[in-house]
């Protein structure tokens, strides 16, 4: 019971790294805290249901996983050209507001779309029902999702760590104009990092579909969630979004087994407190 | 600083400001011999919204702090409103009376708590502090009704007929807006805006830089419970989407709307908002999608929000009529914007 629930715990933690991945890269090479980020995890839920829905079975599972990313980078980057581009250099809040209004554009671009009806995402064949080990079942879903986002992890990590995109994101984290100084075009850089996050929450929120229901407002939902893991682990950090996303993740499942109540509760706890004994999060740099 | 009248304009007694809020006032004070009933609603509400902001604009105005607990801090003025009429059987006079004290309190401790991180954490932490609020009221059935809410709360028969209750909350709303207003002319004020050009500075002048903010924080959420208050008495209830995070981000687009850089921004911008918002509503299924067009649209092409506007606005017109007069009057004409940037050249 106690594995099986810590499994739980997992598998949402992984669900939660995808996301706040994204809203930490962004953070990170932009200094954008971008709200409409749940929204891009939202409109990737969605158009996964329309794509798994219209081909029907694995098969469409997979398209989705292929073809969602792509799509919602693409609504990003456009987005992030309009939005938010005439608007770096200028206030901090102008940008954290342009992002709100964002948010509830998208809300109703949802809205008209697809309706107010919530949807459902089946899991492939080969992924659901359970694994046998030793006398306990496993969700098989479970295990996947917790694949998945290792494999990622180490994806995005390879990312940043291994290749030119990479090395200038790690610049834009550390030192932004010297980065325009030495010809890199940044706002285009923007551009990409922007779309990528976008991808990222958008591929969070196809995982997690199969395991909930596809429903409008799950936006906001997921936003403050995965604030709240970015905020413990550190903002700008992948290592501390990893840390922040299994403390999240672990600690309201075995939350909810003893504390069902209390278990969001729980999660906010946890970041206060954090963040009262290191400010800037278990692995973030100081506000300079 | 910039809202520190020089004193040739404190002697003249018909300034544009005070003709705008006399007339504002005047508006105010006939509008229910004109209207029905759901406007006068809608107005209430736009009271309500104009408090809410303002006593942000305090805190981010003012102080140059962003807070995301202020939703919270409203609804635990709405709250206190309503809980001492359903527990102890008191008036929600009463309520109304303690809700400041009750959200100022609330305010203190998570400014305490929120105050040991600076700017963006410090944002990010009243986030989670606000967000632990609202869980605490969700998930708290026996005492607050979870997300049913409390509805139908019993209001003393005179203030039963809207009328009767939008003269309280008129009456109310300049009560607030008078000592907010007089709060931030004191040396507080004062103090406050120091802060938000330079903390640095005003802390080498051995001015304790955070026990002020915390004093701002805590007049803010003050505030913010006794607008909380005002809401629950205008819809006799409250509900827990009211302490919602997204509460938050309202009174920093009225703010935005109106302009930051002043008292009356907050107000125009309530004004602009609630009017606007309830014609989106009415007029558009989609009206989420509008109302995000026409911030997006205000975020891109005027910052400064309308008071901002309005006052460059004037102040050319003046300088202008009053073309080669001599300096020193045209120079307190632009009063607001222009006197600011000079201070902040100066620095």
């Amino acid at each position: 019971m106690l594995l099986l629930q810590l499994l739980t715990g997992l598998s949402r933690a992984a669900e939660l790294f995808l996301v706040a991945a994204g809203l930490s890269l962004v953070f990170g090479a932009m200094r954008i805290v971008n709200i409409a980020h749940g929204s891009f995890y939202m409109v990737g839920a969605f158009i996964a249901v329309t794509i798994a829905g219209t081909i029907g079975g694995s098969l469409g599972f997979i398209a989705a996983v292929i073809a969602v990313p792509l799509i919602v980078g693409a609504v990003a980057a456009v987005t992030e050209y309009v939005a938010l581009r005439p608007l770096y250099g200028k206030e901090h809040l102008l940008q954290l507001l342009a992002t709100f209004a964002l948010m509830s554009i998208f809300h109703d671009v949802v809205r008209f779309t697809w309706g107010e009806r919530p949807h459902r995402l089946r899991a492939p064949e080969i992924l659901s029902g359970p694994v046998e080990w030793s006398g306990f079942f496993f969700p098989r879903y479970d295990i996947f999702l917790i694949g998945a986002a290792v494999v990622l992890a180490f994806g995005l990590w390879a990312l940043l760590a291994k290749t030119g995109l990479g090395r200038d994101i790690r610049a834009a984290v550390s030192e932004p104009q010297m980065l325009q100084l030495v010809g890199v075009n940044v706002p285009r850089l923007f551009t990409v990092v922007f779309a990528l996050g976008a991808a990222l929450a958008a591929m969070g929120g196809l995982v997690s579909s199969p395991r909930g229901t596809v429903l409008l407002g799950m936006d906001v939902e997921i936003i403050i969630q995965a604030f709240a893991v970015v905020i413990i682990g550190g903002l700008g950090s992948l290592r501390g979004t990893a840390v922040g996303a299994l403390l999240v993740g672990v600690v309201f499942a075995m939350s909810i087994l003893w504390v069902p109540k209390a278990a969001m509760a729980m999660v906010f706890l946890i970041m206060v407190a954090v963040l009262l004994w290191r400010p800037e999060g278990l692995f973030g740099i100081p506000e300079r | 600083m910039s809202r520190v009248m020089s004193s040739a304009q404190k002697d003249r007694l018909f300034t544009p400001a005070r003709i705008g809020w006399s007339l504002l006032l005047l508006v105010a004070l006939l509008a229910p011999l004109v209207v029905g009933e759901r406007q006068l609603f809608l107005l209430m509400t736009v009271m309500t919204l104009a408090v809410f902001a303002t006593s942000y604009n305090i805190i981010l105005g003012y102080t140059g702090l962003v807070s995301f607990a202020h939703g919270a801090f409203y609804g635990v003025g709405a709250y206190s409103t309503t809980l001492v009429w359903l527990h102890l059987g008191w008036s929600p006079l009463l309520g109304f009376a303690l809700a400041p004290f009750v959200s100022g309190a609330v305010a203190y401790i998570s400014g305490l708590v929120a105050f040991r991180a600076v700017r963006l954490y410090f944002a990010l932490l009243t986030l989670g502090i606000g967000q632990l609020i609202y869980i605490i009221v969700f998930q708290w059935r026996s005492v607050t009704h979870g997300d049913d809410g409390i509805h139908g709360m019993d209001l003393p028969t005179l203030l039963m007929p809207a009328t009767n209750r939008y003269y309280f909350l008129l009456g109310a709303t300049v009560l607030a807006l008078v000592l907010m207003a007089i709060s931030m002319r004191s040396p507080l004020g004062a103090t406050l805006q120091a802060i938000r050009e330079n903390p640095d500075r005003v802390g080498f002048l051995g001015v304790k830089v955070k026990r002020y903010s915390l004093a701002a924080f805590t007049l803010g959420g003050a505030f913010a419970g006794y607008a909380g208050a005002m809401f629950a008495l205008m819809n006799r209830g409250s509900f827990p989407l009211l302490m919602h995070w997204t509460t938050s981000a309202e009174p920093i687009f009225v703010s935005l709307i109106g302009g930051l850089n002043s008292f009356a921004g907050p107000l125009v911008g309530a004004i602009v908002l609630g009017l606007l918002r309830d014609y989106i509503t009415r007029h558009f299924l989609y009206w989420s999608a509008v109302l995000g067009v026409v911030l997006l649209v205000i975020i891109l092409r005027m910052p400064g929000g309308i008071v901002e506007a309005s006052q460059n606005l004037s102040g050319w017109v003046r300088r202008r009529s009053e073309g080669n007069g001599n300096g020193s009057r045209s120079e307190e004409a632009g009063n607001g914007q222009a006197g600011n940037g000079q201070e902040r050249d100066d620095q």
